[in-house]
């Protein structure tokens, strides 16, 4: 009880300062008064990114971690990085993956930081396989983790309603990897958005308001970034639906499996 | 250069640099000395095809970028022509300026991807998946089972499709993965089972990093909240001080949480990196100009390393520092050539 306490607490410390930097645009308007800070922006925020997922791996790693949990999530992990190359054999639109159904589904299943914990390391694993480490990492292993982390909602609604098994449960799942099909690029982006924008309409401007600025982002977003959203939205909604029903099955399988327990005599 | 540190240092001083300036002649120096990197890495295999590839993303993002900033930035006072001003979003003035800046800003991207290419060509997977902190001991043996198991997994994979294509299965569908999928997965976590009983008989990673761990943690917090502070206090135009002194005091919290925590876990290495003079000249240099960037990012009166065609273009200035640290990222070329 005490360890999810503080894991909750850590958790949303860490959501608000990750969230925060990120949204830092919108909420500080000095955010880029000067041509030094805008450069030291996008360093900035990669750095206190980082630090969040360390406090974050930290703290799963002196809660919940086990041999059990490092030899499962390190199989699931693999298999997440295996299953992004099965894009290739099996075509979808451009932005479409097929990795985000396993990482909703194991914080589904298993909970929020088992959840952030495949999200954010299928990034990292992806990236080292494919040669694609680069000051994106940070961004993208945090809003992985956090699709993984949020999917725990989802399950407090199933059991509210008690629509375990039901069709209730799917369409729901269904429903929240829409959503973070488009959140993912929209929070992705707000890492460079700020640095790289002119003085366009879609760009981030100093003296404007809160609501000016989140209009202008929305513009940028819209031109940019919501076809390829949409693609992966689409993609989530179509292998959550198909797929959901015969792979929990298989997980509530394993978590029993895996629940076993060692107790050893006192020499 | 084999050297992991050498490497992440030049990294680090290469990603600063780049990301500190917006002189497009300092960048493309840079990205000069990353092409010529990038062609002594592959000139064993094809040199040419990674130049051209790599050439041809680079007048991509460049050229996409100035194209996007003239559409939808009319800012600037050389007017090359005039959109409708009734079309939506990109009507207006078409300036030579603002496609100057959208092509900056591609060469900022263009360098940043090459310097992260010529890093993952550098350093093998194991040599990344070792630069994770001895603390994190739980997690680095998570990531090798991932790596290890994920060629037998795509052999897995190539033999469940294979049958299945057999069997008639088109594969056209999502609905088609399914057959794929839960195989996969129920023989995967069959191994990931094996894995962890085998893990567990053997004791391997007891509970042996949970002592102090809470105040750790705590700490851990305290200084990411430092970094956050420091940087709003330095956003804000507090005095600089503060804002360096709270760096610093986070960076010691996390270095000593590291070291402490990672004490439990000693590394063992089958092979130790040697380190020759050519390492250590090329680390202390990198480390002499990721200092010195970022000494003068926090200077006031300082060479400024920005550049912006905005509200006339002009030729960019130049400043002797600004061109050695744009040259810096090609010393590996100077120790490759003795190797």
């Amino acid at each position: 009880m005490k360890r999810n306490l503080s894991g909750i607490f850590t958790n949303l410390i860490i959501f608000v300062l990750g969230f925060l930097s990120l949204a830092a645009p919108f909420v500080l308007p000095q955010a880029r008064n000067s041509g030094a800070h805008n450069a030291s922006f996008p360093i900035m925020i990669s750095l206190i990114i980082g630090l969040c997922l360390i406090i974050v791996f930290y703290e799963i790693q002196i809660s919940i971690i086990d041999n059990k949990m490092i030899a499962f999530l390190g199989v699931l992990i693999a298999i997440n990085a295996a299953i992004r190359f099965l894009e290739n054999a099996i075509p979808g639109p451009a932005g479409f993956s097929p990795t985000f159904f396993l990482i909703i589904l194991i914080g589904y299943t298993f909970g929020g930081r088992m959840g952030f914990l495949m999200g954010a390391m299928t990034m990292f694993v992806s990236a080292l396989i494919t040669g694609g480490v680069g000051p994106w990492l940070p961004g993208q292993m945090i809003t992985a983790g956090w699709v993984g982390q949020s999917s725990v909602l989802v399950k407090w609604i199933v059991r509210s309603f008690n629509w375990s098994d039901k069709p209730g449960e799917v369409v729901l799942l269904s429903v929240f990897g829409a959503v973070w099909g488009l959140l993912y690029g929209a929070i992705m982006n707000l890492w460079f958005w700020p640095f790289l924008g002119a003085a366009s309409g879609q760009s981030w401007l100093q003296n404007a308001g809160f609501l000016e600025n989140v209009g202008r982002y929305s513009t940028y977003y819209l031109a940019t970034s919501l076809v390829w959203d949409i693609a992966r939205s689409v993609g989530n909604v179509l292998t959550l639906a198909f797929l959901t029903r015969p792979v929990i099955k298989v997980f509530h399988r394993f978590k029993i499996r895996f629940s076993f327990q060692v107790s050893g005599e006192k020499s | 250069m084999t050297v992991t540190t050498a490497w992440v240092l030049w990294l680090l001083s290469g990603m600063v640099f780049i990301l500190s300036t917006r002189n497009p002649l300092y960048l493309l120096i840079t990205i000069l000395m990353f092409y010529w990197l990038g062609l002594k890495f592959e000139k064993e295999r094809k040199g040419g095809q990674w130049i051209k590839l790599n050439l041809r993303f680079m007048l991509t993002i460049v050229g996409l970028s100035g194209l996007i900033n003239m559409l939808f930035a009319h800012t600037g006072k050389t007017v090359l022509f005039d959109l409708p001003n009734g079309w939506p979003l990109i009507g207006g003035a078409v300036t030579l300026e603002s496609i100057v800046y959208g092509a900056i800003n591609g060469l900022v991207i263009g360098a940043l991807y090459l310097l992260f290419n010529i890093f993952n060509k550098a350093l093998s997977v194991k040599q990344i998946t070792r630069l994770i902190p001895r603390a994190f001991h739980p997690i680095a043996t998570m990531v090798t089972i991932s790596l290890t198991f994920f060629p037998s997994i795509q052999q897995r994979i190539r033999e469940i499709r294979e049958a299945q294509l057999i069997r008639g299965n088109p594969m056209k569908k999502v609905a088609d993965w399914l057959p794929i999928l839960i195989p996969l997965l129920v023989s995967s976590l069959e191994d990931a089972f094996l894995l962890s009983e085998s893990m567990t008989s053997r004791g391997f990673h007891t509970h042996s990093i949970r002592k102090y761990s809470s105040l750790y943690l705590v700490l851990l917090i305290i200084s990411a909240f430092a970094v956050f502070a420091g940087w709003i206090f330095g956003l804000y135009d507090y005095p600089k001080l503060l804002s360096i002194g709270l760096y610093i005091l986070a960076a010691l919290v996390v270095i000593i949480i590291f070291v402490v925590s990672g004490r439990g876990n000693p590394s063992k290495s089958y092979k130790q990196e040697a380190w020759h003079l050519g390492d250590k000249i090329a680390s202390m240099s990198f480390s002499l100009a990721l200092m010195t960037t970022l000494a003068l990012l926090f200077m006031d009166n300082g060479p400024t390393f920005s550049y912006s065609p905005y509200p006339v273009i002009a030729f960019p200035q130049l400043h002797w520092t600004g061109i050695v640290l744009s040259l810096i990222p090609g010393i590996p070329l100077l120790i490759q050539k003795n190797d």
